[in-house]
């Protein structure tokens, strides 16, 4: 382990090089673009497969970590590094193997595309971006990665940005998470100020290594510094991975292409805020009041039961599995406040695999039918791809929960731990698995069975778009075994039992129960034409309405924070243009001036043969004047005898 | 006093290859280029003089495992920090070689290489010594052989306009520093550098030394192009041929400010004065504050109104002076690290700059803004490697400038951490780094905004490619990863 964490830098390195060779790519070296961008990720998979398999046989909390110095200032001094743990292995392995599937995918996908290689530059930083993010033993390197992983989400959201709801979204996405953002970034200032590092682990002297100090000293708010920090950090976890009340984004950023949505918003890039708290867990744990925990908790838990409930309503293929991201995502945060590092991590990994999978397949559906998106407008696709189907099945069943798939173990183990830690909590997200059973059999019934409803016939995808859906699904069968068999894996060893089987028989039964209700509205009797009205529509009245305008959030925030912000822009505005303008205005005019005088006596008269031009203006200041400049070396050096006698005299006087 | 030569030899190997290489390039180039293109000798030429700087390298490596070696009176040193700026040296005219193969120098081709070499020798004495006489001899080595050089466009008046002007100057600073060594000697009875420090420290502040301290000023000022003895820089710079302008910009700047650090910091430590807002004190940090403000403020104002991209870089050039002189205000070990970091970072970065010009500004017709319009689309590598140059010059992150800068401003304000006495200077530096981005920009702006008259292609050779990606390489390098550079700069400072 201790010789395999110098070689993590290579694991982000790779895809960052790819990344820049081909943004010098000419646009029509498509083929070759692909390559690279495939050749690298390839290659960081083999290499985090290798540091996976190399801390396999290790305890979770053994690690190794690689600090070295970037540069430094008198006495302060900043590192960067890398760690390598059983956390790190097993996510970056995740990222760069579908990462790889979602790129074999893309090169179908964007195949008409004609800006196939900007395309591929973007997908290799992000996945630089997102390796370093994981690999990364310090929070200045992880916020850096961070960001990059931020811009290029903007940058991939709005890559077809001639559409305005792609500019839109792209926007919306990057505003919403740099107010998370900033949160963040003021928690790690803190962290640095108080812990006087930001290497998370450095032999004793890292800043979680001190979280137990820093819960002994009072923060803000009357909590504990690890408290306040753990909280301000929080603030960025819930930006990037969508919690409420800053989920919004999330599923306008489906404006995107289907391998990015696939890429960002499901398997990885959402999973950095889970990471994160992971990664910070030993901070959000310090306090032995908990209050940081419960605080992950509840939003966790509402965001899972939130974003169900609109799931429920959606008619748009892709901003079902959106808000169903948002629900996971909720989840895993919800797990993680419940004490349950290990189940969160591990819902996190088995659900960037089906999700990924249910995305991708997705995309094989707008492509097969002709970039359709709404799923009123599809129907009996299982003729038509067959493939698609099989596989989209699996992902639906492994994100309902039913066992043997994935999904079953991972949301049995969150709900585990809810139990054991708060019974309303683990109610509210029994519910939500319920509501989640539920809207995937909805989008099944209404996407693959039943009789086309579409205009042009629909047809199966290439293989390249296939084949990656085909990988993933055998994984998201059988993902699930590996936690069974290496639960101690992520630390989940001795576990107290306690409520086990009500749990897993619970989560059974909702499960088939959400199946079967899905069954009942949408299956047995399925839409004819593409105008008739949703059948739940018809039961559930004006709440449908709601849910599927996504209780009104967004256009709260429009008549609320966003018209606040344009009036206070409209202020500032004015305020910047009689204010600050002309303080600049006249500022910048000085510049001028001073540059003109210094042109005129400097250039014009001592350098330019200044002598024709500046003899005509100062001709009428004396002729002695005028023969001063005559002799133009003669200037200068007088010029020097004069500046040497100014500053003897200064020195004199002083 | 028996002398033991075997130590000089071996201290001076460099300088000995290089002297024989420089008569070997003359012998050749009279023997058997007369008859050949003037294209195909200056190849030729050029290539042993490379060679020749290759195997004066050579000896440097021999020298590492010498720690501090001084030979009689001090009169050469051998430190790694001597050899580091030896070796920096090297390479930059190593690098200025390369871009003169490629550009018109006349007919005298053998002269121009050996001049070449030759002022290369002496920057390399200067950086090799602590004796005020051989500083002296050093100097004016350089200095002659860069006169010349300038002068090397014979039948272009500016050029010789320009060289007579950089002469005269040179010879009048010349005469004030022979005049303020004169009564250094006078006041402590020794030309070496340690001796001078601790006779200086025993008598206490004399009035006689601030003539003496001032003119010693003015004749390394002078080399440095700080105002107000930058007159000459501007002349100089556009009229020389553009290699040698690169050379005086950058080899010439580095050997200097590496002695002007040396004298101040060992000769001169105890008439430092200060700087301080509000409490200026007489001694060399005051008279540098003030000459630093002024480059900083000239410099940058003059440059916005230039037409000439070589003029634009002189003026460009003086108030970089500015900024480096901030980090010597400062008079701490952490200011001059800073100091000698920023002038490897701004010789590698204008010699690229410059490097660029030379190429584009003879294909192109000339060396106004106007000439490099479009040129965006004409040589794209090129101008890509101009952009690296000019964001690192205005100090963006993350090229080597930024850095650098922050290095000086930071060494400035930690030098007085109770008052920050000298915030006023650094505030001037950072409102000044932005002015600069403005005739940076616009130089950018006719490079990749405006249209070109003519499209056509502008082909370059290889190796002069070559050499200006390796500055680049060597710019975004130092930008992102300046720690061990740094580190031993700062480990070999101390012990300065």
């Amino acid at each position: 382990m201790n010789e395999l964490v110098k070689q993590q830098w290579l694991i982000p390195f790779l895809p960052l090089v790819a990344a820049a060779v081909q943004a010098l790519l000419p646009r029509t070296a498509r083929k070759l673009s692909a390559g690279i961008c495939l050749t690298a990720m390839g290659a960081s998979c083999v290499l985090a497969l290798r540091a996976f398999v190399g801390t396999l046989g290790h305890h979770e909390a053994e690690r190794a970590v690689w600090n070295f110095v970037w540069f430094d200032y008198g006495t302060t001094r900043l590192e960067l590094g890398f760690i390598l743990d059983p956390m790190t292995a097993a996510m970056a392995l995740m990222v760069a193997f579908v990462g790889f599937w979602i790129f074999v995918n893309a090169t179908g996908y964007m195949s008409d595309d004609e800006n196939f290689t900007r395309f591929f530059c973007f997908l290799s930083l992000f996945a630089a971006a997102m390796l370093g993010l994981v690999v990364a033993n310090n929070l200045l390197m992880l916020f850096m990665c961070w960001e990059l992983v931020g811009l290029c989400s903007y940058l991939l959201i709005g890559f077809w940005h001639f559409k305005p709801s792609a500019a839109a979204a792209m926007k919306k996405a990057f505003i919403t998470t740099r107010i998370g953002d900033v949160g963040f970034f003021l928690g790690i200032l803190l962290l640095s100020w108080q812990a006087g590092t930001l290497n998370l682990y450095d032999g004793g002297n890292g800043a979680l290594e001190q979280a137990g100090a820093l819960a002994g000293i009072p923060g803000w708010f009357g909590w504990s510094m690890a408290t306040t920090i753990a909280m301000l950090l929080f603030i960025g976890a819930m930006g990037k991975s969508a919690q409420f009340p800053l989920h919004v984004w999330l599923p306008d950023a489906m404006e995107g292409p289907t391998p990015v949505s696939a890429l960002i918003h499901a398997a990885t890039m959402v999973a950095a805020g889970v990471f994160m708290v992971g990664r910070m867990f030993a901070l959000f744990a310090a306090d032995t009041s908990g209050l940081a925990l419960n605080i992950v908790m509840w939003v966790g838990c509402f965001t899972a039961l939130f974003s169900a409930t609109i799931a429920v309503a959606q008619f748009d293929i892709k901003r079902v599995l959106a808000y169903s991201t948002c629900s996971q995502l909720g989840f895993m945060m919800m797990a993680l406040g419940a004490g349950g590092l290990a189940p969160g991590q591990f819902h996190l990994l088995t659900h960037a695999f089906f999700k990924a999978l249910l995305f991708l397949g997705s995309g094989c559906v707008i492509i097969g039918t002709h970039h359709e998106q709404d799923m009123r407008k599809m129907g009996g696709l299982r003729k038509y791809m067959p493939v698609t189907f099989g596989c989209y099945l699996i992902g639906m069943l492994a994100l309902a929960g039913v066992p043997p798939f994935a999904g079953f173990w991972s949301k049995d183990e969150v709900l585990l731990v809810a139990f054991q830690r708060n019974k309303l909590a683990w109610g509210l997200a029994t519910f939500a698995a319920f509501l989640t059973a539920f809207y995937m059999t909805r989008q099944m019934f209404m996407v693959f069975a039943g009789k086309w409803r579409g205009h042009h016939e629909p047809h199966e995808v290439p293989w390249n778009m296939w084949l990656p859906i085909a990988v993933l699904s055998v994984f998201a069968v059988g993902l699930g075994f590996f936690g069974a068999q290496y639960g101690h894996y992520l630390g989940a060893h001795g576990e107290d039992p306690h409520g086990k089987w009500i749990v897993m028989g619970l989560s059974v039964a909702v499960g088939a129960a959400g199946i079967l209700l899905g069954w009942i509205v949408y299956g047995r009797r399925t839409m004819e034409h593409a105008d008739e009205p949703d059948p739940l529509a018809v039961k559930l009245g004006a709440l449908f309405t709601c849910l599927n305008r996504k209780w009104y959030v967004d256009e709260f925030y429009d008549a609320t924070i966003i018209r606040a912000t344009m009036l206070l822009g409209e202020l500032w505005r004015a305020f910047d243009k009689l204010v600050i303008d002309g303080i600049l205005h006249g500022i910048a005019w000085m510049a001028w001036g001073v540059s003109q005088v210094v042109r005129w006596v400097g250039d014009e008269f001592f350098i330019n043969g200044g002598f024709d031009a500046g003899c005509e203006s100062v001709r009428l200041s004396g002729r002695e004047f005028a023969k001063f400049q005559a002799g133009r070396i003669q200037g200068y050096l007088r010029i020097l005898c004069l500046g040497t006698v100014i500053l003897l005299v200064i020195w004199y006087l002083k | 006093m028996s002398v033991a030569y075997a130590p000089i030899v071996r201290a001076l190997g460099s300088e000995t290859a290089l002297v024989l290489v420089a008569l070997a390039v003359l012998t050749l180039d009279f023997i058997i280029g007369r008859k050949r293109e003037v294209a195909k000798r200056r190849e030729l030429v050029g290539a042993v003089a490379l060679f020749g700087l290759a195997l004066s390298a050579v000896p440097l490596v021999g020298q590492v495992g010498m720690t501090n070696v001084l030979l009689p009176g001090e009169t050469l040193v051998v430190n790694p920090l001597v050899i580091i700026f030896k070796f920096v040296l090297i390479v930059l005219t190593a690098v200025t070689v390369l871009i003169s193969i490629d550009h018109d120098i006349g007919t005298h081709v053998g002269e121009y290489f050996a001049m070449l070499l030759f002022g290369a020798i002496g920057m390399l004495l200067l950086v090799g010594t602590e004796e005020f006489l051989t500083i002296f001899v050093a100097l004016e080595l350089t200095s002659i052989s860069l006169y010349v050089l300038t002068a090397f466009h014979k039948n272009s008046l500016r050029s010789q306009e320009a060289a007579l002007k950089y002469f005269l100057f040179g010879a009048i600073a010349t005469a004030f520093l022979l005049f303020g060594l004169s009564y250094i000697y006078g006041l402590t009875g020794a030309t070496n550098l340690r001796d001078i420090g601790a006779a200086l420290a025993k008598k206490g502040t004399d009035p006689l030394l601030g003539v003496g301290l001032l003119c010693v000023l003015v004749g390394l000022g002078f080399k440095v192009a700080m105002v107000p003895f930058h007159l000459w820089a501007p002349d100089a710079y556009e009229g020389a041929p553009t290699p040698v302008t690169a050379f005086i910009a950058t080899g010439s700047k580095v050997a200097s400010f590496f002695v002007l650090v040396k004298v101040l910091m060992v000769a001169f430590a105890g008439a430092v004065g200060s700087a301080y807002w509000g409490a200026f004190e007489s001694g060399w940090a005051m008279v540098l504050g003030l000459t630093a403000t002024a480059s900083m403020v000239l410099g940058n104002c003059a440059a916005i109104v230039q037409r000439n991209v070589k003029r634009l870089l002189a003026y460009s050039s003086i108030a970089h002076a500015g900024y480096i002189l901030v980090g010597l205000v400062a008079a701490s070990s952490t200011g001059a690290t800073a100091v000698l970091f920023y002038v490897i970072v701004y010789a590698i970065t204008n010699l690229g700059a410059f490097g660029v010009v030379a190429a584009l500004a003879s294909r192109a017709g000339g060396d106004d803004l106007e000439h490099f319009n479009g040129m965006a689309k004409r040589a794209p590598f090129l101008s890509l490697l101009m952009l690296v140059f000019v964001l690192s010059l205005a100090g963006i992150p993350p090229l080597g400038g930024f850095f650098g800068k922050f290095y000086l401003f930071a060494a400035a304000v930690e030098c007085d951490a109770e008052m920050f006495g000298l915030l006023w200077l650094v505030a001037l530096g950072i409102v000044m780094s932005a002015v600069s981005l403005y005739y940076y920009l616009v130089l950018m702006k006719h490079m990749y905004v405006l249209p070109a008259k003519d499209e056509t292609r502008i082909a370059t050779p290889g190796h002069l490619k070559m050499a200006l990606a390796f500055c680049a390489a060597g710019v975004v390098l130092l930008g992102v990863f300046p720690e061990p550079i740094l580190a031993l700069l700062k480990a070999l400072v101390v012990r300065l």
